[in-house]
């Protein structure tokens, strides 16, 4: 699991359409919400809501497809015949994620068709950290144990959102991550662990990835614009910031353990607060990237690009009269 | 062109800039269909969710590499989207059957009768056939089979659930298809489920990770 739950252009209060919106539905709808019941694909639902869980889920399907890219293409070079196994296993993992989530964001309207082609035409947004690469296998480690985990407390939040069908392919995806997490856990430990030169590699990655880890849960609350109307929906269901903390709380003292240290001097626990503090993450250099402007946006983009039109002409030839597409129900 | 660390990337000389926005013609992505698995054996068969595939025998291989490549079943099952007949979806504590359209007189079938083999010979003879039904019993959760019923039609079949299954509460959603339109594992090809067993580097179990941390800090202190 990779997805980020960071939807980077939420709604303003002034463009939120609800005054186009039947005042009852709209009553009866948050009602249903408030006492904690689902709402499932045949429901009433505000354009607004639509918009946004189709987004977000997009986001989140793009994000898997997407991050297999960069541990995918360590699995003819990882180090031993269970290690190749084992990557490919947690790659397949992740293209099986995008496809539940691309099914539950069907359910919303946007056809599979459209979605692909907004993300290899660079419309659509997918998780930034896959925008950087992995020069080295401690640094494709790091993904599958750090990134994987962040990734764990954002859909952890979001399975007990209000939408069922991203709710259960969300349940499906948390129940494949105790591997995942424990398979990175123990790559990353295996290498810190090691000869001085595995430990040394270990360092620089984490070095490297640090600063975009510190950003995966999108900018800091102080910076979002409105999640208010989202929160009361159960579109979102934890701050950025909240997510962060409770990735540091879990994971800072788990790399610390094994004697890896972190390249941010303030990186530290306010006791009294129970919050972390750290410099803060470069977040105009965070636009340019997500905006396409990163070491390997264009490189993720070409392959999946590539991917999909050498593999056109099998689905053609698969394709019979009978073929019929219809909005998958749940 | 594009430099990747990746070799295989390098190889494919894509360029750095598409020239043409990228498009896709209709069915690029095939059609849909709804899957269903058994647990255990004696479980009911229970909903996991979609799949794209051209034909019914491509969906069941598909569904087989998504739903159980990680979690083991005895069955499956997988049905055309377009073959499914949904209600409306109701509340957590009503029934879907409440809410049914009311059908003519002339076609409101009588329940059908189990033990009544004349009588269903006749109805057979007379176009009517089996309908699978599944509820869902909580928004959120997934639709369950209850079991089949006879019928002449879809809007039938769920008027006949209604006097077989209606008692059962609550139903948020029901859904119902013809019988035939279901694929379903054969239970001469149960071998096709029991693919995990060698396959240790899947589980999170076979990572002993907390033995060589304890090592490393007993070596560090």
């Amino acid at each position: 699991m990779y997805g980020s739950a960071s939807t980077h252009d939420l709604p303003t209060t002034a463009t939120t359409g609800l005054e186009n919106e039947d005042p009852i539905l709209l009553a009866e709808f948050e009602a249903r919400i408030a006492r904690g019941e689902k709402i499932e694909p045949g429901d009433w639902m505000p354009a607004l809501y639509r918009k946004q869980l189709t987004r977000m889920i997009e986001q989140h399907a793009h994000s898997e497809i997407i991050g297999s890219l960069p541990e995918g293409t360590w699995i003819t070079r990882a180090p031993g015949f269970r290690r190749k196994m084992a990557q490919m296993a947690k790659v397949q993992d992740e293209v099986g994620h995008a496809q539940l989530l691309y099914s539950a964001a069907e359910t919303l309207g946007k056809t599979r068709e459209q979605m692909l082609i907004d993300l290899i035409n660079g419309k659509s947004k997918y998780s930034n950290v896959f925008n950087y690469p992995t020069p080295t296998w401690a640094d494709s480690n790091v993904i599958s144990w750090l990134i994987d985990a962040g990734a764990i407390v954002n859909q952890l939040a979001n399975a007990k959102g209000s939408y069922g069908p991203y709710c259960r392919a969300l349940d499906r995806i948390c129940a494949e991550e105790a591997f995942h997490l424990k398979y990175g856990h123990d790559a990353v430990v295996h290498m810190a662990t090691g000869t001085p030169i595995q430990r040394a590699m270990m360092q620089a990655a984490l070095n490297r990835w640090w600063p975009a880890i510190m950003t995966f849960f999108g900018p800091s609350d102080k910076m979002s614009v409105h999640t208010e109307i989202l929160m009361r929906w159960k579109v979102k269901m934890a701050s950025n910031d909240e997510c962060r903390n409770q990735f540091l709380d879990m994971y800072v003292p788990k790399i610390w353990e094994i004697g890896l240290t972190l390249p941010d001097e303030k990186l530290a626990k306010n006791e009294e607060t129970g919050r972390w503090e750290f410099t803060e993450p470069d977040w105009e250099d965070f636009k340019r990237v997500i905006n396409g402007d990163g070491p390997c946006n264009a490189e993720r983009i070409a392959v999946r690009r590539a991917a999909e039109e050498n593999g056109a002409w099998v689905r053609r030839a698969l394709l019979t009269p009978k073929t019929q597409y219809v909005r998958p129900l749940a | 062109m594009i430099q990747s660390f990746d070799p295989r990337m390098n190889r494919l000389g894509l360029p750095d800039a598409p020239v043409t926005a990228a498009t896709k013609t209709a069915l690029d992505q095939f059609g849909t269909y709804e899957v269903f698995h058994q647990k255990k054996d004696g479980a009911p068969y229970v909903y996991v969710g979609p799949v794209h595939a051209p034909e019914a025998d491509v969906a069941f291989l598909f569904a087989k590499e998504q739903f159980s490549r990680r979690f083991a079943c005895t069955g499956m099952w997988v049905v055309p989207t377009a073959a499914i007949t949904v209600t409306d979806y109701v509340g957590d504590q009503e029934s879907a059957y409440d809410f049914l359209p009311l059908l003519p007189k002339s076609v409101a079938p009588a329940p059908g009768n189990a033990d009544d083999t004349a009588g269903e010979a006749a109805a057979y003879a007379a176009g009517e056939e089996d309908y699978d039904i599944f509820h869902l019993k909580k928004r959120g959760k997934a639709h369950q089979h209850v079991g089949k019923v006879r019928a002449s039609s879809p809007a039938a079949a769920l008027q006949v659930a209604k006097a077989v299954f209606g008692e059962q509460r609550p139903v948020v959603n029901v859904w119902t298809t013809r019988s035939a339109d279901v694929l379903r594992s054969d239970e001469e090809d149960r071998d096709i489920w029991s693919t995990t067993p060698e396959k240790k580097y899947r589980d999170a179990i076979s990572y002993k990770v907390q033995d060589r941390i304890e090592k490393f800090k007993a070596e560090n202190k």
